[in-house]
């Protein structure tokens, strides 16, 4: 009976080293015991619904699911402001700027403050960029639209707006004529033939407003883009800087990124460039970025980045100074605070402003 | 208890332990390969349509019920889109993509290609 | 059939289905499903010795069908008879060989209970990962198997010479 006991006692053992085994997930592979994660672990979301582009969250979880409901609160906020400064789409029981243009002339309109905050915004970083940022210049810009949807749907039939028609519409681009009446809580066009175009301003003062959200909430370690306006909430949970890589507008190149950045907590990366929205007339590109001066797309640079700490000012300076010279726009960044900006010409050629180095990775 | 018991517990319990080795030994390799495993996952409006190992060369035809496509073609360890119904054509000037977390995005198409684990670059976000 | 016979099948038939049920409250909680100690089969083993295989295997089946339907659902109950019926083929080759004393007997039926679950799961969640658990399972079984066929041998020895029957 000795052989048995010891057999028994073998056995025994051996189940437990089998249900330690088991429980550790050693030997039967990781998901026994479901997916939580002691540690948090990064995630990104995207989605494709918003401000016809395309939105990033980079955040971090125990688990998807947590990572998502936070993602969800994010993207519940960007959708609100996608709503209220959509400039084609109605919708139901909201006025947004489109409703605002369709009463251009008629009547003031009663709109969420977030639009009048924006209108704020966007009238102060005109007075900043001596007009290279106008939302008034809508009437303008929808000609440019007009054309560049029919052009890249008809390459062969591409062609530029005349300059007649170009001018006659840039009568009515007087950012004076957009009337704000902040007690009453209402906009109004006094111009009938001027219209609003937030595509400068817009996504970024969005992205500045749900990041500020965001922090209100006590949130943390957040990464968010919204079609390239990136800003960053705190660092990598590791306590290190988020990275950031900037696109190379040359496509054909075989570099994806001209330069990499780290962003401090709040700071914010966005470009502009005529690689982004495009189409070819000729064999000539033209870009989606018009120049308020001669009405047309500017055409110095490839692109300029702008790195500052506020979303809504990056995304407005980044057009502003895309339509400047480079001594204009080198003066204009170096005389903000807190403003940095990087020009790209078309050879690939860099060109940085006074402390933009002091952030690229090395 | 007879000798023939024991005899049986003996040839269960070594079959079993044989076999539990092997396993464990094949689990470990196939984990080890997948966790190393990239994988490119293509979505159509959220919705996962379709995910190729980075590792083998294929061209694959996305046709969307609409009739629009984009054809991707994963080739040496890059993913790219080389051909699209989409006018903007912005997919297919995309950068090829080779690291976890890449993507390209194809708007009108609501195509998004990411490639799903395998090597990490440093970068969090990328300008567009 | 005597009629103490048939009060001991019902006798029988009681207890398994109350060391079922003491089963069902304290699970062998491992993250395995269908891992069990199998108490019930000291039972089904009593009788398969001394009731014979028919009445054994009456019991056996009248065992997973009551338990089924009162405390599991009908994938359970078929897990259930796999592994019975599996378990009950191995312990009467097994018995009807004579190679083995009680013990031998009862690990094969431990062991193969285990093996049948196993694979009907394995056909009703279309998995064959399920596979990995089988090691583990079958020295459960074995090891149970142990435990209840010496608990049987005696229980066995005692009700025969107390019943003569």
């Amino acid at each position: 009976m000795n052989r048995i006991k010891a057999a028994s006692i073998l056995l025994v053992v051996l189940l437990i080293v089998f249900i330690v085994a088991v429980q550790s997930g050693k030997i039967f592979g990781s998901k026994v015991d479901g997916t939580d994660s002691s540690e948090e672990i990064k995630y990104t979301a995207t989605f494709l619904d918003i401000f016809d582009t395309r939105t990033e969250i980079v955040g971090y979880a125990h688990n998807e699911t947590e990572f998502s409901n936070q993602a969800e609160i994010i993207k519940e906020r960007l959708v609100f402001y996608n709503n209220l400064y959509d400039i084609y789409n109605d919708y139901d029981g909201l006025n947004n700027i489109k409703t605002i243009n369709d009463n251009a002339g008629i009547a003031p309109v009663e709109v969420d403050e977030e639009i009048i905050n924006l209108l704020k915004f966007s009238k102060d970083m005109y007075k900043k960029t001596n007009g290279k940022v106008n939302v008034a210049m809508g009437s303008v810009l929808s000609i440019w639209h007009e054309y560049r949807e029919y052009g890249s749907d008809n390459p062969e039939r591409a062609s530029l707006p005349n300059m007649a028609e170009l001018q006659a519409a840039n009568e009515h681009v007087n950012i004076d004529d957009v009337i704000i009446d902040e007690e009453a809580k209402t906009v109004y066009l006094a111009d009938p033939e001027m219209s609003l175009d937030v595509g400068s301003t817009g996504k970024g003062y969005a992205v500045q407003r749900v990041m500020d959200y965001c922090r209100e909430q006590g949130m943390d370690n957040i990464l968010l883009s919204l079609g390239g306006n990136i800003s960053g909430l705190g660092t990598r949970i590791d306590g290190t800087q988020f990275r950031i890589a900037i696109q190379n507008p040359d496509l054909s190149s075989s570099e994806e990124y001209i330069e990499k950045v780290d962003i401090n907590d709040g700071q914010c990366v966005v470009s502009s460039g005529d690689y982004q929205r495009y189409y070819v007339v000729d064999d000539k590109v033209y870009c989606h970025i018009i120049n308020p001066d001669t009405l047309f797309p500017s055409e110095t640079f490839a692109a300029v980045s702008i790195l500052t700490d506020d979303s809504g000012a990056a995304d407005a300076l980044s057009t502003a100074v895309y339509n400047m010279t480079l001594e204009e726009g080198m003066e204009f960044v170096n005389s903000l605070d807190n403003v940095e900006a990087m020009w790209v010409y078309h050879d690939g050629t860099k060109v940085y402003s006074e402390h933009f180095e002091e952030s690229i990775v090395k | 208890m007879k000798k023939n018991d024991i005899i049986l517990i003996a040839v269960i319990l070594v079959i079993t332990l044989g076999g539990l080795a092997s396993m464990a030994f094949r689990q470990k390799a196939s984990t080890e390969d997948t966790a190393d495993k990239a994988y490119v996952l293509v979505k159509i409006d959220g919705e996962e349509y379709g995910r190729y190992p980075l590792d083998e060369d294929r061209q694959e035809r996305i046709e969307l019920p609409d009739g629009s496509y984009n054809v991707l073609v994963i080739e040496d360890g890059y993913v790219q889109i080389s051909e699209a119904s989409c006018r903007d054509q912005i997919c297919v000037n995309h950068f090829h993509i080779h690291y976890a977390g890449d993507a390209i995005v194809c708007l009108p198409n609501r195509l998004v290609v990411t490639i799903e684990g395998g090597e990490e670059n440093d970068i969090d976000s990328a300008t567009n | 059939m005597k009629t103490n016979k048939i009060a001991f099948l019902g006798l029988l038939v009681a207890l398994a289905f109350v060391l079922s049920y003491v089963e069902f409250l304290l699970p062998l909680n491992i993250g395995i499903p269908g891992a069990k100690v199998g108490l019930a089969n000291l039972v089904v083993m009593v009788a398969l010795y001394t009731l014979g295989t028919k009445n054994a295997f009456l019991l056996s089946i009248v065992r997973v069908v009551l338990v089924g339907l009162t405390f599991g659902n009908l994938a359970m109950m078929i897990y259930s008879l796999a592994g019975a019926g599996l378990s009950f083929l191995a312990m009467v080759i097994g018995k009807k060989t004579k190679l083995f004393s009680v013990t031998g007997v009862s690990v094969l039926g431990g062991v193969c209970h285990n093996i049948g679950q196993i694979i009907v799961a394995m056909f009703v969640l279309e998995t064959s990962s399920l596979i990995y658990y089988l090691p583990f399972l079958i020295v459960i079984g074995t090891v149970s198997g142990i435990v209840i066929g010496v608990l049987s041998g005696m229980i066995i020895s005692r009700i025969q010479k107390l019943f003569k029957i």
